[in-house]
This record gives structure tokens, C-alpha cells and sequence, in this order.
């Protein structure tokens, strides 16, 4: 076996492809020549494809392979040694929607959730230092798959205020620094919370001054005093200051103020722009290597800072941004992988996945392929048990279940931007993430059953649409912090 | 070893200042009695400011249980500098703990802000490239270096040029090492700073230079396309340089052809670089059958394909 080649092993698939196919083709005309009537084949209902259908397609988006072995090449053979029985059949015996595909394991997949959300053995202490991306990652998990947490806002609002630090932003456990990773998590899961208590708990006016701390001279933004700057955390900084309709000025006591910085997008445009690198993706800062989870950070600060069309257009090479997105997405697998020559992984399903809404609006609809990213997620990314995985042998997580779930719903629906920005939410600085409206289902190729579709999940903030507009109307009545 | 606080009279003077949650918490971490312990007097060394000895080997015990801790490593950078400890005593220190938590976020934060200080990136590239070791395409290591490389001023050192080189050859693939490769050569010198403040004479020997240099590249990324043709990171690289030096694609439309006179073709992205030589020529027809064949071989990517192909009618 490890004498084959790539290429080999793909002509060996395609023969056995074609034997399969022949003998599938013979059955069933034996079948129905043999059969009494064809009333029998009606009262099984609509002919559910089969696994053959599955080998059929996979085989179909088999790459060409090289013949060179190198540390890449066969990481990715024995990734996909480990995604195609799940693409091609059902090892985990789930139920299949009528595209032979799994369904969508909803309750397993709460039930994961809400565990997430509960008591850790000492063996979770690696996960201190971030309890509020847990707590983010089960809500949003849940809201994606429609299931109510009302129940939750009690202990949301408590759990988060207990971790507010009192000099602005949150910290990722009690008495930890502010840093902007947990700030972003605490704020969007206090929206979801929903409620003027929970947004009354926010501390607006220490945390305006917070940000305002971390805006560097060359126009970033630092996830820390003292920490990396980063593209993360311009986006989670743009994420707080339009949910909570903060001020676009920066604070008096801003470091950046002696460097000539008046409010927070300055250079804050041209930074980004020098985050694209030369493939097409954006970096984590100006000569990273392109990558899945920064760009959609980037993507997203650009769509706070007003209309898509607008600002990408202006900001970015959109031809070669569309193209590296494009690019990432793995063939046959469907899912998408972070970088250039890395792997498939489940959260890229969002990180990626996610920014095709962004882009779309600011280009053109139909760019990518939704129903093989929807038959990764379904077929490779689900859990036995519960939960969805980076792919099969790993470990489910809150983490990868709120971002292939973010992915599958970004695949499921459509999205559309008023450019005219009407309606009563969203005028004013940061306005322009409340001119989103759902458009409705995609109903191109799918591999999707209406069971297996979860909720709508606003584009930018990653949370539904309702908790969104809520948060920043409550704001936007409100006189002063 | 588990170490206590509470019976130590080097810590007696300290009131530890356990987690106070409200009521049961969401995501509650039933912690062991050390590490509840050793956080409670971190907070409290914290809450009076103090940064002395004793606080420094507390930061090392907590970052030993939790080395995700980002507030443990601030709060370590803020009593280094207080204490005036040399960078490279830490340096020393953080090496091994580097090299057994290779995903962590602080360490590398940690370090840059320690050689920062030092002044002096010596060791630096050997230390990285034993990281590469374990986990060639880890993205802060790399991230790490381009930072060095920006802060000392490497741009097209002859090491850090060889260093890509070197990671390449291991593993043509290796996407992180082309981009190194791009950075260190062309993401020095920004639009119009190119020659600026130069004299005229050196300013024809810059240029003579400079096509030496892209000539190369091209050659480089060339030879590494002939090894493995689907892989997209010397195709990438091979396009950027172009760009780079505004030279048109047509440039490799011989090289890109080698790829592409069979069915199917030996590289669809020599196939896109036809297709994008057609455009550039205004071969419309040419274009469409490319692109046609491209969604035939690739057709996961098909609706980008054809986005391709309304993009064309439109230009
Ligand atoms: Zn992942």
C-alpha cells in the first residue's frame, strides 16, 4: 500500500468506481424486471441514494494527485484515508435525509451544548483563562440549532459580571486581566442573554476606555496592555463598539492620542488592507502567512466599518481574495482547511465558510459550493455521541460544534445587505452590521433536507439576527453610557 | 511537585483572594486545592501591585498548570521589567517551556516583548528553527520570525533567504516557508520607497539588481513547480513575483503549457495561468473553453468557475 502512489490509488478508485457502478446498474434491472409490479417501488416512496451515489460523487471530486511524497502530502493521505468512509458511507449509523446523507443529530447535539455550558473536572483548568469563548460557544451553538436559552439569563449575566474587570473589559476568569478575546465572547453572549439587565450589566463607559487602550500607532489594535497586536483584535474591538453603540472618538486617556490618533478607524483601513497578502487571504498582521480565521476577522471589520460593497471594494483585491477563499475548500472532503496545503478542519466551516455572505454581498451571489461544505459537516463533522469535530478520530468540542453549525447555516441561507441602510437600527457610527436582512433558504444543490436546517446567524456577529438589532436598539435610546 | 502557599513564611504576609463567583457559575471548573490556591494569592500580589522574586516563581508555578494563562505571562513581562531582569536569564527559562506547548498563544507574545527589550535577536533564528522541527507549518513561529525579521531589519538576509530555502526543500508544500521566502525578499521595500533618497548611478544598479533578483525567483518557484505542479504554494509564490515586478502572466505561457497538453491537464493551475494568459490577450473563446475544462477537472471550485466566466464577459 505505501508503495502506491497518490495517483495509484486514485485510478485504482476510479476502476473500482466503475465496477461498483456497472453492478449497481445491473441489480437494479434485474429488480425491476423481476419485480410483480411497479406499485411496490412507489409505496417505498422517492428512492433514497445509496452509498454507490456517495462513491460516485466522491470519486468525482477526487483531485489530480502529484507523485512527489512529502510531510504534506501525506498528512493529507492519511487525513483522507480517515474522511472518505464517512463521505462515502455511515460508520456512525445515523438516520439518512433522502441525499443518503446523515440528518442533522439536533438533540445530540444540544444535549452536547448544554453539557458544555455545565461543571468541568480539574482536568478543564487549561480552559480558565477562556470560560467566557466556552460559555460564547455553547449559546451561539444552541441558538444555531434553534434551541431556546432563555433559561440562561440569569447565569449568564452573573457568570459574566463576575469576570468584568473593574477597570473595563472582561477578563477570562475572576480577578484575570481584560483582554479582548473574553471581552468579545462576554458581550455577544450578554446580546444573546438579551434582556436591559444583561445589558445594563455591561460597564460601557470603563470599556470604551478599555478598547480605547489597545489602539496602536500603526493604526491596530493590541488583544491586550502588553499583548499581540493582531487582526483579532481590531474585529473584536469593531464588534464592541457597534453592538453597544460606543463612541467613535477614542478616549481622552487613549495612548494613541499622543501619536495624533483621534478616534478608532484611524489607519485602521489602510492596516487591514496590508493584512492581504500576495495569496489573495488576509493575515493575522501585515506578512503573515493568509489565514482562514483572520480573514473572516478582517472581512468583519470591514463590515462594521460600513457597506460591504463599499469598503471591501475600496480595501481589498476582491478577485484575489474570492479566489484564495475559493481555493481553500478541500476536494473530495467539501470542508475547508485554514490555509494553503493544510488540512480540512470543521471550524473553517465558519471561518471561511462565513465570510461567502460578506463577500457576496460586496460582489456577487453563488461563489462557492455550499452543498459539499453541507455534506462534510453532515457526514464527516458529526459526532456519535454528540457534538461536531475538527473531522473524524478527533474529539468534539464546543469550539468546532458552534463553528460547523455557523458554517452549515451560512451554506443553508441566504443573506442580503440594504445598501440604502433604511430601517430604525443602525444609523449613526458602526451602523452598517444592522442593515442585514435574511433572503430567504438556499435552494440550489443541496444535500440538505428541511430538518437538517438550522437558524439564520447574522453575518458579522455570528449570533441571531434578533439579539443583534435588540442590543444595539436598547443602546441607541439610551442617553450617554 | 505540588507546592502550597498558606504554610509558607516566605508568603505569610499575603491574604490569598479566593475566586468569588455569584452563585453557581456557567462553566464552573471544579480546580485542584494548588491551583485555586496559588491563582488566589496571584490576585492577591496583584491587587497591591507587587512585583518582586517571590512573584516571579509564582508565575511560574501557575503558568505550569496553565500555560493558557495570558494573565500570568502579563503579569510575569510587568515584573521582569521591574525587577530588571537580563532578557536573556528569561530566555533561558522559556526555551523549554516553548518547545513543550507549541500552540500557545503567550509564549511567543512573551518572547517577542523579552527580545524587544534585549535588543539583539541573536539565537533567535537557530531557537525557531528547532520549533519548525516539531511543527514546520506552526503559524506563531512563523509569525514570530516575521516579526524578527521586521524589528531587526532582515530584509533579504542572506540567512533568513537560505532558512526558507532550506524548510522548502524539506517540504515543497510548505506554504508558511514560501511566505517567509515572499516576505523576506519583496515585503521590505513598500510602493515608492524603492530607491528613494538614492543617487542616480545606484539607482540603474538597484534596478539591474532587482530584475537579477526576480529573474531568480521566477526560476526558484519554477523548478519547485516541476516537483509536485499541483501544488498551489510555488504557483502562488510564482504569480506574486510576476505581479511584483509588473511583468504579465504571459511571461510563463511556455512553462504553464508543459502542464497542459494532456486530458486531463497535470496542473489546473497551469491551466488557470492559460486561462488568465488568454484573458490578457482578449482570446474570449479561448478563455471560455479553459474555464470549462476547469470546472470539468475541478468542479468542486465550479461555481467559482463560472463566477470566472461572467467576470470575463464583463472585462
Ligand atoms: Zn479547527
Amino acid at each position: 500500500m505505501a508503495a502506491k502512489s497518490d495517483d495509484e490509488v486514485a485510478r485504482t478508485r476510479l476502476e473500482e468506481l466503475r465496477l461498483d457502478s456497472n453492478r449497481i446498474q445491473e441489480l437494479s434491472d434485474e429488480e425491476l424486471y423481476t419485480s410483480d409490479s411497479n406499485a411496490d417501488y412507489e409505496d417505498l416512496g422517492p428512492a433514497i441514494p445509496s452509498e454507490a451515489d456517495n462513491i460516485v460523487y466522491v470519486n468525482r471530486m477526487m483531485p489530480i494527485f502529484d507523485d512527489l511524497q512529502t510531510e504534506t502530502s501525506r498528512a493529507q493521505q492519511q487525513t483522507l484515508d480517515k474522511i472518505l468512509p464517512y463521505l462515502e458511507g455511515n460508520p456512525s449509523n445515523f438516520p439518512l435525509n433522502s441525499f443518503g446523507i446523515p440528518k442533522l443529530q439536533r438533540e445530540k447535539h444540544v444535549k452536547f451544548l448544554i453539557q458544555g455550558l455545565g461543571d468541568k473536572p480539574a482536568a478543564y483548568t487549561t480552559l480558565d483563562a477562556a470560560r467566557p469563548w466556552q460559555v460564547y460557544w455553547c449559546l451561539a451553538g444552541l441558538t444555531v440549532l434553534g434551541h431556546d436559552i432563555s433559561d440562561y439569563q440569569q447565569k449568564i449575566i452573573d457568570t459574566l459580571t463576575d469576570v468584568q474587570h473593574p477597570e473595563g473589559g472582561y477578563g477570562g476568569g475572576f480577578g484575570h486581566l481584560p483582554h479582548l478575546a473574553p471581552t468579545y465572547a462576554a458581550i455577544l453572549s450578554l446580546a444573546m442573554a438579551g434582556s436591559s439587565a444583561a445589558y445594563e450589566s455591561i460597564n460601557r463607559r470603563t470599556l470604551w476606555h478599555y478598547l480605547g487602550r489597545m489602539k496602536q500607532a500603526d493604526g491596530g489594535f493590541t488583544m491586550a496592555v502588553g499583548g499581540e497586536e493582531d487582526i483579532r483584535g481590531a474585529f473584536c474591538v469593531l464588534v464592541a463598539l457597534s453592538l453597544l453603540n460606543l463612541p467613535l472618538d477614542l478616549p481622552p486617556d487613549a495612548p494613541a492620542r499622543a501619536q495624533g490618533m483621534t478616534t478608532f478607524l484611524d489607519k485602521l483601513d489602510e492596516w487591514i488592507s496590508r493584512c492581504q497578502t500576495y495569496e489573495g487571504g488576509i493575515s493575522a498582521s501585515p506578512g503573515c502567512e493568509a489565514h482562514g480565521a483572520y480573514t473572516f476577522c478582517g472581512l468583519g471589520c470591514l463590515a462594521i466599518m460600513g457597506p460591504p460593497r463599499e469598503t471591501m471594494n475600496k480595501y481589498l483585491d476582491m478577485p484575489a481574495l474570492i479566489r484564495w477563499l475559493s481555493y481553500r475548500q478541500g476536494a473530495p472532503e467539501g470542508g475547508y482547511a485554514g490555509r494553503t496545503n493544510k488540512l480540512v478542519d470543521g471550524c473553517y466551516s465558519h471561518w471561511i465558510g462565513g465570510c461567502w455572505p460578506l463577500v457576496e454581498a460586496a460582489v456577487d451571489k453563488n461563489l462557492w459550493n455550499r452543498s459539499a461544505l453541507g455534506r462534510y459537516i453532515l457526514s464527516a463533522a458529526q459526532d456519535e455521541k454528540g457534538g461536531l469535530r475538527d473531522k473524524p478520530g478527533m474529539r468534539p468540542d464546543a469550539y468546532h460544534t458552534c463553528y460547523n453549525l455557523a458554517g452549515l447555516s451560512a451554506a443553508q441561507h441566504n443573506y442580503k445587505f440594504d445598501e440604502k441602510m433604511t430601517g430604525d437600527v443602525g444609523k449613526g457610527s458602526f451602523g452598517a452590521p444592522f442593515h442585514w436582512k435574511g433572503d430567504g433558504l438556499f435552494e440550489g444543490d443541496k444535500v440538505w433536507d428541511e430538518e437538517d436546517v438550522v437558524e439564520e446567524v447574522h453575518p458579522v456577529f455570528v449570533i441571531p439576527f434578533e439579539a443583534a438589532m435588540a442590543c444595539r436598539e436598547y443602546f441607541e435610546a439610551k442617553d450617554g453610557f | 511537585m505540588t507546592k502550597f502557599y498558606h504554610d509558607d513564611p516566605a508568603w505569610a504576609d499575603i491574604e490569598p483572594i479566593p475566586q468569588d463567583d455569584t452563585g453557581h457559575p456557567l462553566v464552573a471548573i471544579a480546580y485542584t486545592a494548588e491551583y485555586s490556591e496559588a491563582m488566589g494569592y496571584l490576585r492577591a500580589v496583584m491587587a497591591r501591585n507587587e512585583h518582586s522574586e517571590r512573584v516571579l516563581a509564582l508565575t511560574e508555578h501557575v503558568i505550569g498548570i496553565n500555560p493558557a494563562h495570558y494573565t500570568v505571562w502579563l503579569y510575569r513581562a510587568r515584573t521582569l521589567e521591574h525587577l530588571s531582569i537580563p532578557p536573556s536569564d528569561e530566555l533561558r527559562w522559556l526555551n523549554p517551556i516553548a518547545l513543550s506547548h507549541l500552540k500557545n498563544y503567550q509564549i511567543w507574545n512573551h518572547r517577542q516583548a523579552i527580545v524587544d527589550r534585549r535588543d539583539s535577536c541573536e539565537g533567535e533564528a537557530d531557537f525557531i528553527a528547532q520549533m519548525l522541527d516539531q511543527d514546520a507549518k506552526n503559524y506563531h513561529v512563523w509569525s514570530y520570525r516575521q516579526w524578527m525579521v521586521e524589528r531587526f531589519g532582515l530584509w533579504r538576509d542572506v540567512g533568513e533567504v537560505a532558512f526558507a530555502e532550506e524548510m522548502i526543500g524539506r517540504d515543497v508544500r510548505n506554504n508558511s516557508a514560501w511566505n517567509h521566502r515572499f516576505f523576506v525578499l519583496f515585503g521590505g521595500r513598500k510602493k515608492g520607497q524603492a530607491g528613494e533618497g538614492e543617487e542616480e548611478g545606484k539607482e540603474e544598479e538597484e534596478k539591474e539588481k532587482e530584475k537579477e533578483l526576480v529573474q531568480r525567483e521566477i526560476e526558484y518557484a519554477k523548478q519547485a513547480i516541476r516537483q509536485a505542479p499541483q501544488s498551489q504554494s510555488a504557483w502562488d509564490y510564482l504569480r506574486a513575483v510576476l505581479r511584483h515586478a509588473h511583468l504579465p502572466i504571459s511571461t510563463i505561457a511556455g512553462f504553464a503549457n508543459e502542464y497542459n497538453d494532456v486530458s486531463p491537464p497535470r496542473s489546473l493551475h497551469a491551466l488557470e495561468a492559460q486561462l488568465e494568459i488568454y484573458a490578457e490577450q482578449n482570446k474570449v473563446d479561448e478563455a471560455r473553453s479553459t474555464l470549462e475544462a476547469l470546472a470539468e477537472f475541478d468542479p468542486v471550485r465550479k461555481p467559482y468557475w463560472t463566477y470566472r466566466q461572467k467576470e470575463l464577459v464583463v472585462a
